[in-house]
């Protein structure tokens, strides 16, 4: 396990590299330069040739790549040229909030995705079973979008039960700061509660028809120990992938949700960042995505083999 | 344990014990279980009318082939159908009580407790994500409210008694960190848990390796004997039933056909059925026939009760009466049974034997030059070079330095267990494999070699046929297709030629021509091989690698298989490398064996020589762990193999030293053995000297002893 998990670290730091690198040639190619936009339209040639000194922006790329990471290594992330303030502090505020819908949000999926799922494998081909698969199939063939708009014109607007969206600092109150995660978790778990729990049945259907689980019914284990302790553990095993590589995605922001929602996560930074042509914010957003996604996959790895002893204890002896 | 007024001697097993003096009521008594399937395309009938009944303490086996429905009656007797699985009449009593009439969880409360069961399939009967010990414990905290405590400390004792010899560690461990023997035992360890009454054993050695199952058979015996057990033994091996039951039901197409003592039974078969059944059967001691016995014909499927014999489509006694009326159990002395009417007026008669027994055909062709020879082979697995220190391997050894030859026309069988090497040696010859070091010369041309260099001329003229005649047949193509493909490869003839290419190879192989047209699933496990065995003829091989080409078949089916692929060698002269685990497939087929174990070769030479002494410490635990008839001679002492605990080979020493119980010591484990030839190409690779291993007594002394050089 520990020999694995070092291979992966190696990996992940290696993917992390070529990332940055392509992250940074990229924006480099983006139209625009820089200097000339701190400069403003009307300045002369001549200030933003003296600009482009001050910043380094005359060196060879090379050395503007170094100099970029090796920043990023010491926590520096540059400073955003629309705000004008250090970048790092406000990423961290945009990856809180993420990271509050990411958690909030996979925690209902998990649970009630799982939850479906396992009931609907147990009662395969009876009623419950075709709910949960005809609304699963709803679930997926209507675009995430328009959920988020029923949901903000059905309890914003008519019933005005909930705030349509923005947000509120935890510090001004819990109620206000969970009034306005209702909604934008909402649809996210409506966005993603279906495949979890089609997932979930079909490895747990699989499951429900291995020798072992014959063999616990023949012990004379309970159906619910059989259900639970036999075939879940096992059928999780995909499941557990998915919601890992979810939680990526979320933490990497949810651009139209978080629009629609006005919610200031990841998603709208990035994209308020290249709206307004904010090079090292665009530079230092993309790649703490990368990050963000790349760790949630290595998690969904890990947890899987921790999970499944054969490649735990495969591990250990590789 | 408890002094039942009878003794139950392993060996050979005679009669059902002997009541006392009022006859004990029976533990299991099955009446009239009627069970039917809902499929798609309606009911079908899988068991019509059953009845038994076990006594204590008895072990009755209950045989039959694939669609015997004898699963499906251990399954009912759990109460674990599955879906579709209904009992449509008939009772279930157990010490009285009809199982039926319990409500569910009742049912459930038996199971596992006073009713045991263990599976088939040890690798998949336990759960890959909790401990062993985790596992054997369920029953006794569910059933026997112990605290995990309390169920811990049994857990040990249990594994200790199932001849685990460090039960700690394998309570601690995971399944898969355990061998299959090691699963099994722990899967009867767990069945033996809450000390039960009756234990169901549904074909329980049946993915053990040889040496493997003798040992769970010999603990199962012994287990039975000490704890009072009474057992039904489903399986479809008559010999293992022969080593362990003492009465057997033989069903057939779902219908008891025949029951009795086993030695009666199977020394002197009443019905058609079995008589087939145990003619059909390759032996070691038989005198070696050109052809086996065979049941024609397949097993029908019922959606009713039955309205004729159910036999009568492959009898070959079958008269009018058989075909119209169903026929009823006849009861003789002895707890016999038989279903058939013309019992009595065939029990001198014995099933038509096609083939005799005279030689299939004179000597070999003069020797040439081989066909096939193999030098020094190596195949190492999963060896890896990374530049991170601790992803490293040096991989596994499969094939550890292999060298012989095979001549044309000769049919060489290699003998090993899982994890021989066996099944890679096969994929190296037909270069499927590239192999790590070594040569294969196929007519004297580099056969990986000329792969390497994308010329494929030589894989026309070798071909394989292998086990899983389902898994190698596309399911949307029709046979027809799956055969033209090889023909449009080798760019052979238009479209018209190919179809009659395709009728005459179906012709061939003994199936209608008009098969062309159906696909895989709508033929029988022996039909979808005879079909693989035809698309293999399709380029006009000249040498065929059979690996476990018959090891799924059932016995009646695998005796056709084995004709065929004998016909087919005497017609085209072709030439086999036979691999199997089944040493008596070897002994009817073979001209010349390998014995394999741990990647390196123990024995070679012609079979009627590696039958007999001398032999290797391994052939000789291979031969005594053979399961046979009674006809067969008297079991010999069994060399008991300890359970494989490393994977053998690329050590430097003896492969087999592991587990040899006749290891001498150091030597064997840093040394290479020396390969000493008896006589005409009888090699054995042993430190003990070819005259102390002389001195041991045949495994088969009924083997006809004077042909031996002959051949
Ligand atoms: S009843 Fe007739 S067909 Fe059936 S087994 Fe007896 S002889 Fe054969
Ligand atoms: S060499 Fe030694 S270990 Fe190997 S078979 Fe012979 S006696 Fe046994």
């Amino acid at each position: 396990m520990l020999a694995y998990t070092l291979t992966r670290l190696l990996y992940l730091a290696l993917v992390l590299v070529v990332m940055s690198v392509l992250i940074f040639l990229v924006t480099q190619a983006m139209p625009g330069d820089v200097a000339s936009m701190i400069a403003g339209q009307f300045a002369s040639p001549e200030v933003v040739q003296a600009i482009s000194v001050k910043l380094g922006l005359d060196q060879p790329l090379i050395v503007q790549y170094g100099r970029w990471a090796a920043g990023i290594l010491h926590g520096d992330l540059g400073r955003s040229l629309v705000l004008e303030q250090p970048i790092a502090p406000i990423l961290m505020e945009a990856l809180a909030r993420s990271l509050v819908l990411a958690v909030v949000a996979l925690t209902v999926v998990a649970v009630a995705g799982i939850g479906l799922g396992v009931l609907a494998a147990v009662r395969r081909g009876k009623l419950t079973d075709q709910m949960v698969s005809g609304i699963s199939y709803l679930g997926i063939a209507v675009p995430d979008f328009f959920w988020a708009i029923v949901l903000v014109l059905v309890f914003g607007s008519y019933m005005k039960l909930l705030p349509t969206g923005g947000y509120t600092p935890v510090a001004e109150g819990v109620l206000p700061w969970a009034a306005h995660l209702v909604l934008p978790v909402v649809t996210l778990v409506l966005m993603l509660l279906a495949r979890i729990a089609r997932l979930t049945r079909s490895s747990m259907i699989d499951v429900l028809q291995t020798n072992y689980v014959k063999f616990a019914r023949a012990k004379g284990m309970p159906e619910s120990v059989v259900i639970l302790r036999h075939a879940l553990k096992n059928a999780l095993l995909p499941t557990i992938t998915v919601l890992a590589i979810d939680f990526g995605l979320i933490l990497g922001g949810v651009v139209v949700i978080e629009t629609i929602f006005s919610y200031p996560g990841m998603g709208r930074l990035l994209l308020f960042a290249i709206q307004r042509h904010d090079l090292p914010l665009i530079q230092a957003t993309i790649l703490v995505v990368s990050a963000a996604y790349c760790l949630a996959n290595l998690v969904a790895d890990l947890l899987y083999a921790f999970v499944n002893p054969k490649i735990r204890h495969g591990m250990r002896t590789a | 344990m408890t002094t039942a007024p009878h003794t139950r001697s392993a060996v050979p097993p005679v009669a059902v014990p002997a009541p006392a003096s009022r006859p004990a009521a029976p533990l299991l008594d099955v009446r009239g279980l009627t069970i039917s399937y809902g499929t798609g395309r309606g009911t079908l009938r899988a068991v019509s009318d059953v009845g038994f009944s076990i006594l204590p303490g008895e072990v009755m086996g209950l045989v039959g082939e694939s669609g015997s429905g004898k699963s499906t009656v251990a399954m009912a007797v759990l109460d674990l159908l599955g879906e579709g699985g209904r009992v449509e009449s008939g009772e279930i009593l157990f010490r009285g009580t009809d199982l039926r009439r319990l409500a569910p969880a009742e049912r459930r409360a038996l199971r596992g407790d006073s009713i045991a069961a263990v599976f088939q399939d040890p690798f998949t009967s336990l759960n890959p994500a909790l401990t062993v010990g985790r596992q054997i414990a369920e029953p006794l905290i569910r059933h026997k409210r112990l605290t995990p405590r309390q169920a811990a400390v049994r857990v040990e004792e249990l594994l200790g008694e199932v001849g685990i010899r460090d039960p700690r560690r394998v309570a601690a461990a995971y399944p898969h960190e355990l061998s299959g023997g090691m699963q099994q035992r722990a899967l009867i360890a767990t069945a033996l848990g809450c000390e039960p009454g009756l234990l169901i054993l549904d074909e329980p050695t049946t993915a053990l390796d040889v040496t493997v199952e003798a040992r769970i058979i010999d603990l199962l015996a012994k287990l039975c004997d000490s704890h009072h057990l009474s057992a039904l033994f489903v399986s479809h091996n008559l010999g293992i039933v022969n080593r362990i039951c003492q009465s057997v039901t033989v069903l057939y197409g779902g219908v008891v056909v025949e029951t009795g003592p086993t030695g009666r039974v199977l020394s002197r078969p009443a019905h058609p059925y079995t008589k087939g059944l145990i003619a059909a059967l390759p032996r070691i001691t038989a005198e070696r026939r050109a052809r086996l016995p065979s049941i024609p014909g397949t097993v029908a499927k019922l959606s009713g009760p039955p309205a004729a014999c159910v036999f009568a489509p492959r009898c070959p006694f079958a008269e009018e009466t058989c075909r119209s009326h169903p026929q009823e159990m006849r009861a003789e002395g002895d707890g016999t049974g038989v279903r058939c009417w013309k019992a009595d007026a065939l029990a001198t008669t014995s099933w038509p034997d096609e083939g005799g027994t005279a030689p299939r055909r004179g000597a070999l062709p003069a020797r040439s030059a081989p066909l096939v020879e193999v030098e020094h082979l190596r195949k190492i697995y999963g060896a890896s070079t990374s530049i991170l220190p601790w992803l490293r391997r040096a991989g596994t050894v499969a094939v550890d330095d292999v060298s012989f030859t095979i001549d044309r026309g000769e049919v060489l069988g290699v003998v090993g267990e899982s994890g021989s090497g066996k099944s890679t040696i096969g994929r190296a010859l037909l270069a499927l494999t590239e192999p790590s070091a070594g040569t294969v010369l196929f007519d004297g041309a580099d056969f990986p070699q000329q792969v390497r260099r994308g010329d494929q001329t030589l894989r026309r003229r070798a071909q394989l046929v292998f086990q899983n005649s389902a898994a190698s047949l596309n399911p949307r193509k029709t046979v027809g297709q799956a055969m033209e493909r090889p023909l449009v490869l080798a760019g052979r003839g238009d479209a018209e030629e190919r179809r009659r290419t395709v009728a005459g190879l179906l012709t061939r192989v003994g199936l209608p021509a008009a098969y062309a047209d159906r696909y895989p699933h709508e033929l029988s496990g022996g039909e979808r091989q005879r079909v693989n065995i035809a698309r293999a003829l399709a380029t006009d091989p000249e040498f065929v690698v059979c690996d476990e080409a018959v090891s799924a078949l059932d016995v009646s089916v695998q005796a056709n298989i084995l004709n065929l692929l004998a016909g087919l060698r005497d017609e085209m002269g072709l030439s086999y490398l036979f691999i199997t685990h089944d040493i008596a497939v070897v002994a009817h087929i073979a001209d010349r064996v390998l014995v394999v174990y741990g990647g390196t070769i123990c024995e070679e030479g012609p079979v009627g020589r590696v039958l007999r002494p001398p032999y290797h410490p391994y052939t000789e635990a291979l031969l005594s762990a053979v399961p046979r008839l009674a006809e067969d001679g008297s079991e010999p002492p069994r060399i008991l193999l300890e359970d494989s605990a490393l994977p053998p080979g690329g050590r430097g020493g003896c492969a087999f030293a592991g587990r040899c119980p006749r290891k001498l010591g150091a030597v064997c484990d840093e040394q290479a053995p020396p390969v000493r030839e008896t006589d005409q190409g009888h090699r054995i690779a042993c430190h003990i000297p070819l005259a102390t291993l002389a001195e041991r007594a045949p495994v088969f002394p009924k083997l006809a002893g004077g042909d031996a050089a002959a051949r």
